[in-house]
């Protein structure tokens, strides 16, 4: 058993912020590892000791590792927390804070290795006879090569980077027509995201529901399995929208999938907070990944279980035992949670950069809000859109929906353009509500996210009031508007 | 933020706003919109689908390919430039069928939101 004085924290955001909150509670000082313009952040703010590591671009800092390790010694941190996406899954990372002396939070080099490499982590399941999809996953990196086994799998298929999570490098290939441009466009992105340009391909399910499990190993070595999630909701195969429990399994499907997750976990003896993927099409369920670190959609697990992944992550890389009893792994109720992303609903999700204005985050029970900005902070394009997520919690399902469309229209969000519209939308859908939604959901019913529409005259005429009005008031926040009509008349 | 209270007879509306430089930021009955008298008329006239045969750079990133030479022929959905923005790649194509006039970066380019990227005859 080891104690933290100080933790690293490689990440930004609102996960760096979310790592920061739980270390304070823990009594456990903080060091950011930021990137020249994070210097003007909330996690910047938030944190005890700061290191810059790099200019903007991630491979100059945040995937750099070498500056990430210098940076965590120099600040005096005998742990580094990953967070998740940058160097979360990169196993040469772990290594290198090893050798460092410092305690990589999350499992060890050799798990992330094992289930890291996408290829490897099928071959594994494979060897366990657990279903996965069908697709090459060789060395052969030969572009007229790979074009040569889409054509024999039919397409659609999907290409995805060997070393990504997420969406990025990853592309659904529809056709012939397209097949050359898009391996090279997930190739690109595979190596700029990741620093490998190796790809892998696969038969694309296309009625499928994404369903994962979140799985623990605790410092005794016990496997705990923490419920399932549903995550189908996806847009250029990114979430979106991601809920806890799935409303798609029956009791029984459930046990088997619990199982199939129990099996891997156990399978690589793993440590720390871990996800397994799998579609599920038709009764069954295929083993897509296993992604070794936590997940953005982790929150969604800890409301209805009560409990804090995070913490649990820290102390457990302390060696630290968890006292997670049987009773308080049973699920209560439903989670939804929703990704804000600072993009525009109504011209195809274009990314929403510039200063953040004034926020309204209207909490109240079953209400968190994770949000790595605040008023002033400036969102640039060199990272991922997303400024923040909102997670309700409700005694079912269908009051859960209702609730995270209320709790949305209620959010305030001015000086960037947020995907809110478009989540309200999706909530709002039959197909949703309905429980019947499959992958292929957003590019369905949504391809070119919302309608662009014009003011109601309504909102047209407040706005002009409160245009000429708002400069005028003083300290008092609030402005009475007089009576519009009898302005128009004497106008 | 302010909060704004809006009284058409007898019945009351309440909103919040934030003027940002000349732009009005709106919250009303649950939606959020910009309001600036002049530009968002402007703007809400001309929608972005316009056939041009111009193609503007959608967002500030980076140029990772460039598919197309001044003179070659094009049809309408050829992929003409590729380019990355927050980390995730957006190609664009041609709108419309004819020959490339122009062609205003190169790769590994950092270009600006708007800028002239690709013109077709």
């Amino acid at each position: 058993m080891k104690e933290f004085q100080r933790i690293a924290i490689a990440n930004r955001g609102e996960v760096a912020v979310r790592i920061i909150r739980a270390c304070q509670e823990l009594g456990i000082q903080t060091v950011l590892l930021h990137s020249e313009p994070d210097s003007q952040s909330l996690a910047h703010r938030l944190s005890d000791h700061q290191v810059c590591i790099g200019s903007a671009p991630p491979n100059e800092s945040y995937l750099n590792i070498q500056n990430n390790i210098r940076g965590a010694q120099a600040g005096g941190a005998q742990a580094v927390h990953p967070g998740f996406g940058f160097l979360s899954e990169n196993a040469e990372f772990a290594l290198a804070c090893r050798e460092a002396n410092l305690t990589f939070i999350g499992p060890d080099a050799g798990a992330i290795k094992l289930f890291g490499d996408k290829i490897e982590a099928k071959k594994i399941a494979e060897e366990m006879k657990i279903k996965t999809v069908p697709g090459y996953k060789g060395d052969n990196q030969d572009i007229n090569f790979l074009i040569e086994q889409c054509e024999k799998m039919g397409y659609p298929v999907l290409v995805k980077a060997t070393a990504g999570g997420g969406g990025r490098g990853l592309k659904v290939i529809q056709s012939k027509a397209d097949v050359r441009e898009k391996i090279e466009s997930a190739k690109r992105e595979a190596n700029s995201s990741f620093g490998s340009d190796k790809v892998f391909l696969e038969k694309y399910l296309d009625r499928a529901k994404h369903i994962e499990v979140q799985v623990f190993g605790d410092a005794l070595g016990k496997i705990h399995i923490l419920c399932e999630r549903e995550c189908t909701v996806q847009r250029r195969h990114q979430k979106i929208i991601e809920e806890a429990p799935s409303a798609s399994l029956t009791e029984k499907e459930r046990q088997i999938l619990c199982e199939l997750a129990r099996k891997i976990a156990e399978k690589g003896a793993y440590k720390n907070a871990g996800t397994i993927e799998f579609l599920f099409q038709d009764g069954d369920f295929y083993f897509i990944e296993m992604n070794t670190r936590l997940q953005v959609e982790h929150a969604v697990t800890e409301l209805i279980l009560n409990l804090d992944l995070v913490k649990a992550q820290i102390l457990t890389a302390q060696g630290m035992p968890l006292n997670w009893s049987r009773t308080e792994l049973s699920a209560r109720g439903h989670a939804i949670e929703c990704r804000i992303y600072a993009e525009d609903s109504y011209s195809q999700g274009m990314p929403s950069t510039g200063r953040l204005g004034d926020m309204e985050l209207p909490n109240g029970p079953g209400r968190r809000f994770e949000f790595g900005f605040e008023t002033g902070d400036t969102i640039t394009h060199y990272y991922d859109p997303m400024i923040g997520k909102i997670i309700v919690w409700d005694e079912n399902r269908p009051q859960c929906i209702k609730k995270a469309i209320e709790v949305l229209s209620q959010t305030v969000i001015f000086g960037v353009k947020t995907n809110i519209p478009f989540l309200k939308a999706i909530l709002a859908h039959p197909d949703f509500v309905s429980t019947t939604m499959t992958t292929q959901f957003i590019g369905k019913y949504f391809p070119n996210g919302l309608e662009q529409k014009s003011l109601t005259n309504d909102q047209r005429k407040f706005a002009a009031f409160a245009y000429d009005h708002c400069t005028l008031a003083h300290s008092n926040d609030q402005i009475v508007l007089p009576n519009p009509w009898r302005q128009d008349w004497r106008v | 933020m302010k909060t704004v209270v809006f009284q058409i007879g007898a019945k009351k509306t309440t909103g919040k706003v934030q003027k940002i430089k000349d732009t009005l930021w709106v919250h009303l009955n649950g939606e959020t919109f910009t309001f600036g008298p002049e530009r968002a008329e402007k703007k809400r006239s001309s929608p972005s689908t316009k056939i041009t045969g111009i193609i503007l750079a959608p967002m500030p990133g980076k140029i990772t390919k460039v598919d197309c030479n001044v003179g070659n022929s094009v049809g309408v959905g050829n992929v003409l430039i590729s380019m990355e923005a927050m980390k995730m790649e957006y190609s664009l194509k041609a709108d419309k069928t004819g020959k490339i006039k122009f062609v205003g970066c190169k790769l590994g380019d950092q270009v600006a939101l708007g800028q002239k990227l690709v013109e077709i005859e």
